[in-house]
């Protein structure tokens, strides 16, 4: 029978059908996500908290305190203007990674960006909004609280090249300063002084030389703790986080014009200065002081060591003074806080703190929603209520929260707000003189890879403090000379 | 009289060859062939254009053509090249011993009667692990303050920091792999074993052959292939590993354990330095199609690719 015509569908036209009908779902699909994105409803009302409400904003952050404190409290937030918020928190290189392919997908998934300064401002300051611009625009709440923030945190965590902008807000304020045990202290306080020969209290008057004398001190003579002092020095950002306190205070920088590049950044910072010989000091008394601690120090970043404080493991160590939170926890009372001891040249407490910024590929009303939220997050009422949060909270960044009188109460013991024992300590390290600012360059990542190798290498005994220095400086030189195209 | 006959005209040669067909089978594989070789091809391209391009991210992806600056880098990287000895070294003592021990361990669950079944799903745990986890638990196992590794070799007279020490992580982290995924070569090895035919074996043992030759001349041959296609399932994974010593070292102490995919990884995505990125896993690329190839390569001269 060739005649006959076939019965039902043919193969072939099955297989055409459903190459068709799948072409066209993928098309449509396409088209549908290459679509115009939607800006968020402005409302007409003359309250100005509310004229976005029904919004929906996304804030990505790193996983800190002050955004847990944030994230348990979002209430008052959105009781406020109706703007509803979701967070993301990550480990800070998962961050940078998702923020980078954001900016570069052009999409604006996050509206507000937890910025570092070193890792996202400096990088990418060209994908994020000028904040004074949102400041003064007419139909928005009236911002005249920049003189609040702490100016040195204002410059570090805010701005990048150009001084006039501004491209984020100082959301916390993490600062490296001397915890130690405050009981073993006075327990041994004066016997370490007739065997050492000076006051071991902690403070700005102690020099390294001699936090390494009452770290050994502790090794040889109290059995409470197994050794004196522990350090944050795997090969991480806590290794150079940590020797950059003393290579600061021996007079020692990454380039010329540290403090500069600290504070508002380049993107050209010239030649590397670590094969200077403060420098090469610094790196010599650093492998002394590490030959000291605790041998477990070359395994812990600051969330390793943190636990070895509190658990009793070492008398006295340097970390972000965000830890006192949980030291006060682990062992209430026992603990003081102070400024890092001085080198040479001076004391240097590395400020770690963070802004949080717009995306510049946000659509106009959604800028204006996340500003409002920008507003809240870092308003007075806010850090005092991340203060008193009991998921945790960081220290304020601005001034008038550390004047509450109810905040200068805290600072003594027992205290409602343990963070905020820290506050003199850290206050003292926030002056221009104490701080510690890393170089705010946008290829910072890579060179501080470099050198928290070359310290690692050092302190694995692999090579000399004068080979380590020259060697970072080696490796700096020939990534900023590759330059930066954000 | 004699007739001349005209040679017969030749007719033409014609191809007697089947012509190549697709045929109905590849006609149906055609859209997924298709599928799958656009999502290869595109990324290729990509890549490859990336390793000659300086890539800006903001305001859209651009590429900034700078011709073989990359690559020439590359051949002056020395810390690159120190970073593929390490990664040989790694590749060969995790897949090293990991063929080793899994097929000693599978020689021995094969010789088990009883509990066999019991065994093997105890023995198999570790593969089911995530390797993130792995690393966690090797972190914490091997952790100078409260690891029980570190107190386990405290007892026998070891009392250095295992993540600390050069040498120690670096040993550290080929034993979370070689823990993780010597099951699986066992389990390969185990289904080999079970597939050699008795009568085999009773043939060599009525011709007196001892445990060694019968496992030499009997086993070993039978369970080859087997071997190889574990072998090179098991190198495919070593050469890329990444994730055990991103979360116990991130590649140190003193870059001890930095290996390729961990210095890829960083000059991605902690850098953003994409051009020479994509340099480095292009490279990575072509040395895991090596050592692929010259596996199959193996395998198809012993006739078990067919």
């Amino acid at each position: 029978m060739t005649g006959a015509p076939p019965r039902g569908v043919a193969r072939r036209s099955v297989l055409r059908g459903a190459l068709a009908g799948g072409a066209a779902l993928a098309t449509g699909g396409l088209l549908g996500a290459c679509g115009v994105r939607q800006d968020a409803p402005r409302i007409a009302t003359d309250d100005r908290w509310r004229q976005f409400a029904g919004a929906t904003i996304n804030l990505i952050s790193e996983n800190t305190a002050p955004t847990a404190a944030i994230a348990a409290n979002l209430r008052p937030f959105t009781d406020l203007t109706g703007i509803n918020v979701n967070i993301v928190t990550l480990e800070l290189s998962a961050l940078v990674q998702k923020v980078a392919l954001d900016l570069a997908g052009g999409e604006s998934q996050y509206h507000v960006i937890y910025a570092d300064p070193y890792q996202v401002l400096a990088p990418y300051s060209k994908g994020l909004v000028d904040l004074r611009e949102l400041a003064t625009q007419p139909g928005l709440p009236e911002f005249t609280g920049w003189d609040d923030f702490i100016p040195t945190q204002l410059d570090a965590a805010g701005r990048f090249g150009d001084r006039d902008k501004i491209f984020a807000v100082p959301y916390d304020c993490p600062t490296m300063i001397w915890q130690y045990r405050a009981d073993l202290f006075d327990k041994y306080g004066a016997r370490m002084a007739d065997d050492l020969g000076f006051d071991p209290t902690p403070g700005l008057d102690r020099t390294w030389d001699e936090y390494l004398r009452i770290a050994r001190w502790f090794n040889d003579n109290a059995d409470e703790v197994a050794y004196g002092t522990g350090h944050q020095a795997k090969q991480h950002d806590s290794l150079m986080c940590d020797f950059s306190n003393v290579l600061w205070s021996y007079g020692g920088d990454y380039f010329d014009n540290g403090t500069e590049v600290g504070l508002y950044g380049t993107t050209d910072p010239g030649p590397c200065r670590l094969g200077s010989d403060q420098a090469i000091a610094a790196a010599e008394f650093y492998q002394r002081l590490l030959s000291i601690a605790d041998p477990s120090s070359k395994t812990w970043d600051w969330n390793g060591l943190a636990p070895a404080l509190s658990s009793g493991r070492i008398a006295m160590c340097v970390n972000w003074h965000e830890y006192a939170a949980a030291n006060e926890k682990a062992m209430p009372g026992r603990f003081g806080y102070a400024p890092l001891p001085r080198g040479p040249v001076r004391s240097a407490n590395h400020y770690g703190g963070c802004g949080i910024g717009i995306n510049g590929n946000t659509q106009p009303n959604e800028r204006m929603a996340a500003w409002l939220f920008v507003l809240w997050a870092t308003s007075t009422q806010t850090q005092l209520a991340n203060l008193k949060s009991e998921a945790g909270g960081g220290t304020p960044t601005r001034q008038s929260v550390y004047d509450l009188p109810e905040v200068r109460a805290a600072e003594h013991r027992p205290s409602a707000m343990p963070n905020i024992l820290a506050a003199p300590a850290v206050v003292t390290a926030w002056q221009p003189e104490n701080i510690g600012l890393r170089p705010k360059i946008p290829m910072w990542n890579e060179c501080d890879t470099a050198v928290y190798t070359q310290l690692s290498k050092m302190l694995a005994g692999d090579s000399s403090p004068a080979d380590t220095m020259r060697g970072a400086a080696t490796k700096i030189d020939r990534i900023t000379a590759r330059g930066w195209a954000a | 009289m004699t007739t001349t006959l005209d040679a017969p005209a030749e007719a033409p040669v014609r191809n007697t060859k089947p012509r190549k067909r697709i045929g109905f089978h590849g006609l149906m594989m055609t859209p997924g062939t298709a599928l799958l070789a656009l999502l290869s091809v595109i990324p290729l391209v990509t890549i490859t254009a990336m390793s000659f391009s300086r890539v800006r991210l903001l305001g859209g992806v651009v590429f900034d053509n700078v011709g073989l600056t990359y690559w020439a880098r590359l051949f002056g990287d020395l810390d690159l090249w120190v970073q593929w000895l390490r990664t040989i070294a790694f590749f060969v003592l995790t897949v090293g011993l990991e063929m080793l021990l899994g097929l000693g361990f599978a020689l021995c669950l094969w010789k088990l009667v009883r509990a066999r079944n019991l065994l093997l799903t105890l023995f198999l745990l570790p593969m089911f692990v995530a390797p993130v986890i792995v690393g966690l638990l090797g972190r914490f196992l091997t952790d100078s303050t409260f690891g029980l590794y570190t107190w386990l070799l405290g007892l026998v007279g070891y009392h250095g920091d295992i993540l600390g020490g050069g040498t120690s992580a670096f040993l550290a982290v080929v034993a979370m792999d070689v823990w993780e995924w010597t099951p699986l070569i066992t389990l390969v090895v185990l289904a080999g074993l079970t597939a050699v035919p008795q009568s085999i074996r009773e043939a060599a043992a009525l011709d007196g052959a001892n445990g060694w030759q019968t496992f030499r001349h009997v086993l070993l041959p039978s369970i080859s292939g087997v071997l190889l296609v574990a072998l090179l399932i098991r190198s495919m994974d070593a050469i890329r590993y990444f994730d055990i010593i991103s979360v116990t070292t991130n590649g140190g102490p003193a870059d001890a354990t930095k290996t390729v995919p961990i210095r890829l990884y960083e000059t991605a995505f902690r850098f953003f330095d994409l051009g020479y990125a994509a340099v480095i896993g292009l490279v990575m690329l072509v040395v895991t199609i090596l050592i692929a190839r010259a596996f199959v390569r193996v395998l198809d001269r012993k006739g078990l690719t067919r």
